[in-house]
């Protein structure tokens, strides 16, 4: 059954009171906001004192040896607020890609990094059309000498701008591996790609001839695979997250608006659409805790709960952040008011990683 | 309800289309909720106007062309397939302008009429209040009498276009300690009066789409009453049903999106994904079930009905078609439809236009309300018990 331990417990509330205590990033107050990254200050915090992108980084590289259930409970902290941070693309999916990759030289020289929070790494995969399929990834790579030379560009990479360690998924001599690229390099290019969703950065990363080493051992495809599922698992806990506190602000709100002389929250037609959005966020919660947990027991049945997690918790959010619009009413049309992070963020979640009906397809196969 | 259209009628869709192959910009005009993206649609309206296609069901001496409601249909069809700018001045001229026809004076259509038909006066609705959004009844602006006319205090919200707008029309209650519907009074009054202050607010896609109003103590003169005295909300519910119903949105602009949705399928769909290509077919039918639903309520006007409580149906069907189109069009675009700016698809509109389309439901009256309009009005449905009466009246 999936649950919460009470170590669990314990770590969702430290998150909780480092975002208590630290300023909250600059809000969206307008387009003409700096669509910048994470609030960095908070995101160090967090890493020293939680050691968030710690969590799922194995001992012997100095991370916490903690699972992919924990990641989740961060993301679900996190999610709440909708709090930018790079939790997802690299605490969770360049680092399981690296962790899978095998290759142990290469994870110690960077996962100690990652897991201190001083460096930041991300993946480059998917192309223009968004697909994140681990067989057909959007760069080639090909022999150079001792090394690679890597072509093409990735799409949608998260803080693909601002990674410091950047892994690149490239299809090569008939099968897929993994890369480690130095991004500093001038036959890479990253362009921050501004989306509706301001505050989840996505890039896109262009090699051209950029010079790559080649991660050693297993085969790229299923790293990728796995990489995806713990990135899924995560995604749909700060889903999770999100819709809960999207329900918890819309209930708030329709205690206290009055129109025709009563809480609007006392109309039948409001009440009901708000129990319906609470079983979405219940369930969604069991979900997305029970792919993770799947993951970390190592379970066969492990990609068929992240498939149901992806497409539940998507579904979820999206209509819980279109209920919370529709019922504040006009004031959730304006930028002033946080009904429409929620939206934005329900939207560009739910095509992360794959489309829904791709997902579908692949739970029908499994 | 007949859908041959005669000989004239097909001879006027010519000319609109062959008017506007001709005049419509190559490249989509800035938003008009942005200062220059107004002046531009402001532009766009005149030379509407001059060629007498601003507002043809009007009669010729105000600036129209004597149209019948049909031919502005066929008109309002032509206008979007060709993909024509977004009309800055729609609540003038779709929902004050009606509301002149059935409660102005003469002076009043005769004076303002024609200035709108140019947009060289754009108006705003300025109705809502912090505190009576869908319970418009509850408004507490004032309107005091005065010397020749009236001083108006209080502060409106959401009014779209006011930002740039240079007049608006809205409800004042008139009589001190009266209740309700009671003793409002349907007012006009310039954006740029002493005593009105103006704030912009940014609307889901950061730009200043509406505003809120602060009045104190504007004067307005006498003849600037539409209708009578503490007679407004008999006024108020032309100007909404003009809202819901037909004026306002009617079926060209989602026959285009359908069109367009369409295409776009056509172009880059995955024909194996058939649930999203049912979707598509879905929001095409959906949109010439619109059409054919207001090709019946202009027969029905044409043989003496009024627009009553059935542009709620209006409403409710077109607010959620509007929705339905864009999210399936995002769906189809994928991930490329999340971006913005250089590398958003199609410049962007699908992903601005679903935004806007969230707040379809809202204005104009909530889902909630015109459900209840429906239920109570066209169902005789009985009401729900509330702490005010006329729940949902507007
Ligand atoms: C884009 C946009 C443009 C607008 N333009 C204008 C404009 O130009 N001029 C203008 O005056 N106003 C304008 N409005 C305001 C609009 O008319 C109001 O937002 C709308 O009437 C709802 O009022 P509210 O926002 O106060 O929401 P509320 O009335 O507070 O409603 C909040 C929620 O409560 C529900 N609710 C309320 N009453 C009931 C009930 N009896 N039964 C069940 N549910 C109920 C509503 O359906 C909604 O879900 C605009 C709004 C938007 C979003």
């Amino acid at each position: 059954m999936p649950g919460t331990t009470d170590e669990q417990e314990e770590l969702a509330r430290t998150i909780r009171s480092v975002l208590e205590r630290e300023p909250g990033p600059d809000r969206l107050t307008s387009q003409a906001a700096p669509s910048h990254g994470y609030d960095a200050k908070l995101w160090s915090v967090l890493c020293e004192q939680v050691g968030v992108a710690a969590l799922a980084v194995p001992e012997r590289f100095d991370g916490l040896g903690a699972g992919v259930r924990e990641l989740q409970v961060a993301a679900e902290e996190l999610g709440k607020d909708l709090t930018p941070n790079p939790l997802l693309g690299s605490a969770a999916l360049a680092t399981r890609a690296l962790l899978e990759s095998g290759d142990e030289q290469a994870c110690e020289r960077i996962l100690p990094r990652i897991a201190t929070g001083e460096a930041l790494a991300t993946l480059a995969w998917a192309g223009a059309d968004g697909r994140w399929d681990p067989d057909e990834p959007a760069c080639t790579a090909r022999q150079d000498g001792a090394q690679h030379a890597l072509d093409g560009t990735a799409h949608y990479v998260l803080d693909g701008d601002l990674a410091d360690v950047l892994v690149v998924a490239a299809a090569h001599a008939g099968s897929v591996a993994l890369f480690e690229v130095d991004p500093g390099q001038g036959a890479v290019t990253r362009e921050h790609t501004p989306a509706m969703d301001q505050e989840r950065r996505l890039a896109t990363v262009s090699l051209h001839g950029a010079r790559g080493t080649r991660l050693a051992g297993a085969d790229g495809a299923t790293a990728l695979r796995r990489a995806r599922d713990t990135a899924c698992a995560v995604l749909a806990a700060e889903q999770a997250g999100a819709a809960a506190r999207a329900l918890e602000v819309t209930v708030e709100y329709t205690k206290n608006r009055v129109q025709f002389g009563r809480p609007i929250g006392s109309f039948q037609a409001l009440k009901h659409r708000m129990a319906d959005m609470h079983v979405l966020v219940e369930t969604a919660r069991s979900v997305s805790y029970a792919a993770g947990e799947a993951i970390d027991a190592g379970s066969e049945e492990a990609e068929q709960a992240v498939l149901a997690a992806t497409v539940h918790c998507s579904d979820a959010l999206s209509r819980v952040a279109s209920e919370m619009i529709q019922l504040h009413g006009g004031i959730a049309i304006t930028w002033e008011h946080d009904a429409h992070r929620y939206f934005k963020r329900a939207h560009s979640s739910a095509q992360l990683f794959g489309q829904p009906h791709e997902h579908l397809e692949r739970l029908l196969r499994v | 309800m007949d859908l041959e259209f005669d000989e004239a009628t097909l001879a006027f869709r010519e000319q609109v289309r062959d008017w506007l192959a001709t005049n419509v910009p190559e490249r989509p005009l800035e938003s008009f909720n942005t200062a220059r993206g107004f002046e531009q649609h402001r532009a766009w309206e005149a030379k509407l106007a001059d060629a007498g296609y601003a507002a043809v069901a009007w009669p010729a001496a105000y600036g129209g062309r004597d149209a019948s409601l049909l031919e502005w249909l066929v008109f309002e069809e032509e206008y979007y397939a060709a993909g024509a700018p977004a009309r800055v001045n729609q609540n003038g001229i779709f929902m004050l302008a009606p509301t002149l026809f059935s409660h102005g004076t003469e002076e009043q259509r005769a004076r303002i009429l024609p200035e709108m038909a140019r947009s060289d006066r754009v108006w705003a609705q300025a109705w809502s209040e912090p505190d009576a959004g869908s319970d418009i009844a509850a408004l507490r602006s004032t309107a005091t009498r005065t010397e020749g006319g009236w001083l108006l205090s209080g502060q409106k919200t959401w009014s779209s276009r006011a930002a740039f707008a240079d007049s608006a029309f809205g409800l004042f209650r008139s009589e001190p300690d009266s209740e309700r519907h009671k003793g409002l009074t349907y007012l006009m009054f310039d954006l740029d009066a002493e005593g009105v202050q103006v704030r912009p607010i940014a609307q889901l896609d950061g730009e200043y789409g509406f505003a809120e109003i602060f009045l104190d103590n504007v004067f307005v003169p006498d003849s600037d009453v539409l209708g009578e005295p503490n007679d407004g909300w008999r006024v108020a519910m032309t100007t909404a049903n003009n809202e819901r119903g037909l004026s306002l949105r009617s079926p060209g602009r989602f026959l285009a999106s359908a069109e367009r949705l369409v295409d776009l399928w056509c172009r880059e769909g995955d024909p194996t994904d058939t649930a999203l290509g049912e979707r598509v077919a879905d929001a095409w039918i959906g949109a010439r079930a619109y059409q054919l639903y207001t090709f019946n309520t202009v027969s029905r006007l044409a043989e003496g009905g009024e627009l009553g409580p059935e542009s709620s149906v209006n409403k409710l069907y077109w607010s959620h078609l509007d929705v339905a189109l864009h999210e399936t069009a995002l769906d189809l675009l994928g991930p490329s439809a999340e971006l913005t700016g250089e590398s958003a698809p199609d410049t962007g509109r699908w992903s601005s236009g679903y935004l806007f389309s969230l707040a379809g439901p809202i204005y104009g009256g909530t889902d909630q309300i015109q459900r209840n309009i429906v239920a109570e009005r066209l169902l005789g449905l009985p009401r729900e018990s509330t702490a005010s009466k006329n729940r949902g009246a507007t």
